[in-house]
């Protein structure tokens, strides 16, 4: 425990920029991976727990495209769309099958899937870390900014990440899709009664939910090194995430996902081996105080 | 199958097929001499450092390969069954005992970093089998005179050498580069929490001003470093101590570089010259980095040492690593006592390999690397550090290390924190 | 008082035969696994009191498997306390932890208890982590656990140490069948299934609950303690929600109608395990892929399985019951609809 260290960090611009932009840059990766998360959870009520599998494949699908293509934007869309089509297929061959089962049963499904997928990554690509590297355009020094540290592909993922949130919000509340979807969290029943294809949409939402987790994968390929097993820790926060947000609560999601990387870049000056200890006692605390999460509503129980 | 198959042994079997599907292991015992030499190994062979295990198992096969194609001993060869622990320490434990209870192995290698290390340690001790520690290289392993049993062996290079060998080296550059603000990362675990303050140590006791301005304690495998690399950022270093590796390291570097962390700091990572580690890293830190020599086939420079890299790629289609040699030597080891004691008796076997000189592509003895006696760990291996250069051969300049200088220090640090 | 004395015949036989059983068999492997499934089978017999009696979907079980394993082994080690000494010293820690945490915790309901159950176990985790002083820290406790003499009794000695364990399994798991008998298990089944006719019915739901969970624990802290001597030492995964994964995983497989399902599961799994590992490098891919097959075929543990399918007019019914609950769109499963109705009326 050195506070004495956060206090002297807290006095100065550079170090307050710094980590603050450490903060968001992990804060926001994370956002895209817990976004996908909490949606599945709070609207299809499945505990997806292969949801960082999603975000694995999305990395390794991007390495592949990056590999043959050279192009990062390619590496992208590879990442991105590939896993919103495993997650389709997931969705309406096994997944839809599931929704209503114990989440015992869900959880054993998911974990199957955890280690096929981490199985077959080790057979195609090999169990040896792999490592994209920085696409040209952004081998470039880091910005200095009141004698902080911003590296510039930092600058761009935290870019796409808030494009991607705005996108996603602006899809729940201002399209029709949106107002299904939101409807379907709350009556099920009464959507199906309305002629609406209940099943297509689940089966979209959970695509989506995918896609971005996947998405989330392949924008950090180029400063993750890659391996079987990657998406496990992220998926765990994901998690948490979710529950101190709000399940099914895109803000609550943003918030949650920038507090904890906040917590844990300030967390890392001053008190470095309880950070973890301190990210579960919020989530606790907002499990007792508001077990619905700081943007949930006290909707249906799951 | 020659013998009669007792009651007991049906019995036996008839319960294991139904409790542990281990009916195999109970019949074999009836075999008798003609039956393999039987080695066990259980190292990591999933997930983020799975190439420690592939490496590591790559290093025995290719000298049990050897082995048994000149016909082994009284024609028995050696078979080699391995066992993925996942880095579990428990599961280090569980496995190590069943290879040696149920797959009847008298031999066992332990390919394990250090908190699993101990783990199968524990088990050995209080086996007959005799354990050959291949991979850890935690001091406290061996030093530790609590821990030692008559059964357990290392012939992995041990953290202490390396710090002694890298402290004076960087002590060395720090004087003549004016470095004094030093910064540390080293995973949160024994080996990371020991070679930090050891390293450090002798930088210091070397001449050097050392003024430590950040320490940095990520967890193993952890995916991202920036807490990490802005935290030494803040605090301005003009050299930084590495002990990460693997993949850790190279995401480490990777992520480094786009803060510019290395424009002006110089960089002793112990675990950098490693041919997977280095191929690896996208682009190497800008001014200047310095590693031990975990393995280059050109360290040292003997024709023994460039053939059996030569050989490793051909069998296996990739650059043999640290962890290889160590299995190497490891298994020479053994091999070596097979053929002396003409038995595959542990107690013979260990009685036999105390002290024992093998031939070895590390051997710094007359090519030969040596079995300590007093502590059953390795000395007179290839330990240098030198500078890293960003294509073949990687590192330059190469110090080795005097090791009557290494060993003269090393029983100073013993008697210092009482293991002596 | 006749079953009673029935049941007390069962486990004096069962450990008997273990005596004779160690007696005859030499194989180091056989006992070793059957030493094994005591640990973690007592584990997921122990879950499965919340889990399947209770319906509380705990992610945290792990937790007190590992203050068990943690408390025994440093007791142990540092003090010089008798085996029965330390047992009775940890299990009484567990308890009161559990006290405490399910104090906390069993107000919430399904999902949420099922988080915040998990949260507390990891900041248990990382507190183990981060006392390193005390615990080992990340490499965990090392330098192995010594086997003081108790009673007459030498774990040092092989067999002496397997009849232990059976004995000590045995016992656990008749407690466990009594209290899952006694008036205290009907309450369970209970608030499992109604909770509302629970408290019409003068059961107060939340002690109940409390001491469900208090009793789980005390039984995870023993499992945790049998695994610490085997492994002969205690390690941070211990308390990892991976560990609570597991044990969900050996109920799942095994089944959560049956009494002995989750030992069935934990055999299950050990097996596959063993067999697995043994014969492919591909562990993952085989072990997934079995239990796809087992969970979306069966949707049901091998247990229920296997007593539906032997009783083919009670399977047909509940079959039947169940298609037509899906079509109506209504939750199937073991228990779903037990921790449905038990949330919304927000006990």
């Amino acid at each position: 425990m050195d506070l004495s260290a956060l206090g002297i960090c807290a006095a100065t611009s550079s170090c307050i920029v710094t980590q603050v932009a450490a903060g968001l840059i992990s804060g926001f990766l994370l956002f895209l991976v817990a976004a996908g998360l909490t949606l599945i959870f709070g609207v299809l009520g499945f505990v997806n727990f292969m949801h960082g599998s999603f975000y694995m494949l999305g990395a390794y699908f991007a390495y592949a495209a990056y590999a043959a293509t050279g192009s990062y934007t390619a590496a992208v869309i590879a990442g991105a769309a590939g896993v919103g089509a495993l997650g389709a297929a997931l969705e309406t061959s096994v997944v839809r099958r599931i929704y209503h089962a114990d989440v015992l049963l869900q959880i054993l499904v998911c974990y199957a899937f955890i280690l096929i997928f981490d199985d077959l990554v080790g057979i195609v690509w090999g169990d040896e870390f792999l490592s994209m590297g920085m696409p040209s355009a952004f081998k470039r020094a880091p910005i200095l900014l009141f004698g902080g540290v911003i590296p510039p592909f930092y600058l761009f993922l935290v870019g796409i990440a808030l494009a991607i949130a705005i996108g996603i919000a602006l899809l729940m509340q201002k399209t029709r899709y949106g107002k299904i979807v939101r409807a379907l969290a709350d009556k099920p029943g009464m959507v199906a009664a309305l002629g609406i294809n209940t099943q297509l949409v689940y089966a979209s939402l959970f695509a989506l939910g995918a896609m971005l987790a996947g998405s989330a994968g392949a924008l950090a390929a180029p400063v993750r090194s890659m391996t079987a097993g990657m998406g496990f820790a992220i998926l765990i926060e994901s998690f948490i995430v979710t529950v101190i947000g709000g399940m099914g609560s895109i803000a609550g999601a943003l918030v949650a996902a920038l507090m904890i990387g906040l917590v844990r870049s300030f967390g890392s000056i001053g008190f470095p081996l309880f950070t973890e200890g301190l990210i579960f006692v919020i989530m606790i605390a907002v499990l007792v105080v508001r077990p619905q999460g700081l943007f949930g509503r006290q909707v249906r129980e799951l | 199958m020659n013998g009669s198959v007792s009651r007991r042994s049906v019995i036996a079997a008839g319960v294991s097929v139904g409790m542990s599907g281990l009916a195999p292991g109970v019949f074999r015992q009836a075999h008798a001499e003609s039956r393999p030499i039987k080695v066990g190994l259980t190292s990591i062979f999933s997930g983020r450092v799975a190439q420690l295990g592939i490496t590591t198992k790559n290093g025995l096969l290719l000298e049990f390969e050897a082995f048994n194609a000149a016909g082994g001993v009284g024609g028995r060869t050696i078979e080699l069954v391995d066992r993925d622990s996942k880095g579990k320490p428990e599961d280090a434990a569980r496995l190590t005992r069943e290879l040696i209870e149920s797959e009847g192995c008298d031999i066992i290698f332990c390919g394990e970093a250090s908190g699993s290390a101990f783990a199968a340690h524990e088990v050995a001790r209080s086996s007959r089998a005799l354990l050959m520690h291949v991979i850890s290289e935690t001091t406290q392993l061996t030093a530790d005179a609590k821990l030692r049993s008559w059964n357990s062996f290392r012939s992995a290079r041990q953290a202490l050498h390396d710090s002694i060998v890298g402290g004076a080296f960087a002590a060395k550059i720090a004087k003549e580069q004016g470095l004094t603000r030093w910064a540390t990362i080293a995973a949160d675990y024994a080996y990371g929490r020991e070679a930090t303050p050891e390293f450090m140590g002798y930088v210091e006791s070397n001449g050097a001003k050392v003024e430590l301005v950040a320490e940095s304690w990520p967890k193993l495998f952890q995916p991202d470093y920036t807490d990490s690399i802005t935290k030494i950022l803040q605090s301005r270093p003009q050299a930084l101590f590495c002990g990460l590796w693997g993949g850790d390291l190279v995401s480490f570097i990777d992520q480094g570089n786009l803060f510019g962390l290395f424009d002006n700091v110089r960089v002793f990572a112990i675990h950098l010259a490693d041919y997977t580690t280095l191929m690896s890293v996208k682009q190497l830190p800008a001014a200047g980095a310095f590693s031990s020599n975990r393995y280059v086939s050109v360290f040292p420079s003997r024709s023994e040492n460039a053939s059996w890299s030569e050989a490793y790629n051909k069998r296996f289609g990739s650059k043999p690593t640290n962890w290889s040699w160590e299995a190497c030597v490891g298994a020479r080891f053994v091999i070596d006592a097979i053929r002396r004691t003409n038995s595959a008796e542990p107690a013979k076997l260990a009685e036999a390999i105390k002290g024992m000189q093998v031939a070895a592509p590390v051997g710094m003895r007359d090519g030969k690397t040596v079995m300590r006696s007093e502590d059953q760990t390795i000395v007179d291996y290839a330990l240098g550090w030198g500078r890293i250069v960003p294509n073949d051969p990687y590192l330059v300049d190469v110090q080795p290390a005097d090791w009557s200088e290494v060993l003269r220090l090393e029983t100073d640090w013993k008697r210092r924190v009482g293991f002596g | 008082m006749k079953g009673t004395l029935k049941e007390v015949a069962v486990v004096v036989t069962i450990i008997a035969g273990a005596v004779i059983f160690s007696g005859l068999v030499e194989s180091g492997s056989v006992r070793d696994s059957i030493i094994r499934l005591c640990g973690v089978g007592l584990f997921a017999l122990s879950l499965n009191l919340l889990v399947g009696y209770t319906g509380l979907l705990s992610f945290g079980h792990a937790m007190f498997f590992g203050l068990g394993a943690y408390t025994f082994a440093i007791l142990l080690r540092t003090t010089g306390f008798g085996i029965p000494l330390a047992a009775a010293c940890s299990i009484a820690l567990s308890g009161a932890v559990a006290a405490v945490v399910g104090a906390i915790c069993v107000r919430l309901t399904h999902v949420y208890f099922a988080f915040l159950t998990l949260a507390i176990q990891m900041l248990f985790y990382s507190l183990l982590i981060a006392c390193s002083g005390l615990t080992g820290g990340e490499q965990g406790l090392i330098g192995g656990i010594p086997r003081p003499k108790f009673l007459g009794v030498d774990l040092m000695q092989p067999g002496e140490y397997f009849v232990f364990n059976i004995a000590i399994f045995v016992a656990a798991a008749w407690a466990l069948w009594r209290i899952v008998r006694s008036p205290f298990g009907a309450a369970l089944r209970m608030i499992r299934d109604n909770p509302q006719r629970a408290v019409f019915l003068g059961v107060d739901v939340y002690r109940t609950k409390l001491a469900a969970f208090v009793l789980a624990s005390a039984f995870a802290a023993i499992a945790g303690m049998l695994t610490a001597l085997y492994v002969s030492g205690a390690y941070p995964n211990f308390a990892f929600w991976t560990m609570s994964g597991e044990g969900l995983f050996m109920i799942m497989l095994g089944g959560v109608n049956g009494f002995a399902g989750p030992v069935v599961g934990a055999g299950l799994l050990l097996l596959l395990d063993t067999v697995v590992n043994a014969y492919t490098a591909h562990r993952g891919l085989f072990l997934g892929l079995a239990i796809l097959v087992t969970s979306l075929g069966l949707r049901k543990g091998v247990v229920d399985f296997v007593r539906d399918a032997s009783d083919g007019r009670f399977a047909s019914e509940r079959t039947g019951g169940r298609s037509k609950e899906r079509a109506s769109g209504a939750q199937s499963g073991l228990h779903e609809a037990a921790i449905q109705q038990s949330n919304t009326e927000g006990v």
